[in-house]
C-alpha cells in the first residue's frame, strides 16, 4: 500500500511533489507503539523527527529534573514531533509517550534528511517553511489553552455566587 | 480533498488539548478521543485562513464521561 496519500495529509511535506515524498518516505522507518511507551526522553540526545500516521501521543515536560511532569500537549495523526532538534541539534525539550495502542510513527533521520536536502534544495526549504507553520500552529494551540485555563480559574464555581 | 488540521481546546480546566489532522470536517457535538478520555465538541471556528488542501480549525470541547471513557 502506498504511504503517499497519507504524506499528502501531512502539513510538513504540503507543497512537495510525489517524487519528492518518495524520496522522504525512502529515508523514513516505521515503528509501532502502545500505550505508555515512551520514544523518546527529554534531555535525551536525539536527531530524528517523527511524524504520526496512526494514533496519538502525549508531549510531556519537567521543569527541573525533580519537578513532575506535566503534559503539554496531545499530538494525533498528521502531526509531527522532535523538529527542534533537527532544527537546532539540541537534546529533546521533552518526553513523549504514546497514549494509544497501535500508534504508528515515521521517523527521519537528521542525517539522512540533511543529505537528500543538500541533493535537493527544494525539499529543504519547504521541510523547513513547513516546521516554521506547525510551530507557529503549536503556539497558537498553547495561547488558546492558555486563555481557556485563565477563563476556567475566573469563572465561579457552579452555584457559587 | 481538505485536511482539517484542528486546535482541540478543553475550556474550564488545566487540560493540554491536542493538535490532530481530521479527514472530515469536525461538527459540534461530535466527539474526539484526547489521550485517554472522551471530549464532545462545544464550538468550532477558523483558526486560519486555509492554505490550499489544508483547512485550519480551534475547536472548544468538554469532557464526556462515560464508564469507558472516565473523564481525565
Amino acid at each position: 500500500m502506498t504511504l503517499l496519500p497519507l504524506m499528502k495529509a501531512v502539513e510538513l511535506f504540503h507543497g512537495l511533489t510525489d517524487a519528492q515524498l518518495q524520496r522522504l518516505l525512502d529515508i523514513s522507518q516505521e515503528a509501532v507503539y502502545q500505550d505508555g511507551d515512551v520514544i523518546f526522553e527529554q534531555g535525551a540526545a536525539g536527531d530524528a523527527l517523527y511524524f504520526i500516521s496512526e494514533g496519538q501521543v502525549e508531549i510531556c515536560i519537567r521543569s527541573t529534573p525533580n519537578s513532575p511532569e506535566r503534559t503539554e500537549v496531545f499530538l494525533g495523526r498528521g502531526q509531527i514531533f522532535g523538529e527542534m532538534a533537527l532544527v537546532d541539534r539540541g537534546t529533546r525539550s521533552a518526553t513523549v509517550r504514546c497514549c494509544q495502542d497501535d500508534t504508528v510513527l515515521r521517523a527521519i533521520q537528521g542525517d539522512a534528511f540533511t543529505a537528500l536536502c543538500e541533493t535537493d534544495t527544494a525539499i529543504g526549504y519547504v521541510i523547513m517553511r513547513n516546521i516554521a507553520c506547525d510551530l507557529s500552529f503549536k503556539l497558537r494551540h498553547r495561547n488558546l489553552n492558555l486563555d481557556a485555563s485563565s477563563q476556567g480559574a475566573d469563572a465561579p464555581e457552579e452555584g457559587g455566587l | 480533498m481538505i485536511t482539517y488540521k484542528v486546535s482541540y481546546v478543553v475550556v474550564g480546566g488545566e487540560h493540554p488539548g491536542a493538535i490532530a489532522n481530521e479527514l472530515e470536517r469536525p461538527r459540534v457535538g461530535g466527539r474526539v478521543r484526547i489521550g485517554r478520555a472522551l471530549y464532545e465538541i462545544v464550538e468550532i471556528h477558523e483558526a486560519l485562513p486555509p492554505r490550499e488542501d489544508f483547512a485550519f480549525l480551534h475547536a472548544t470541547v468538554r469532557p464526556v464521561q462515560t464508564a469507558e471513557h472516565p473523564a481525565e
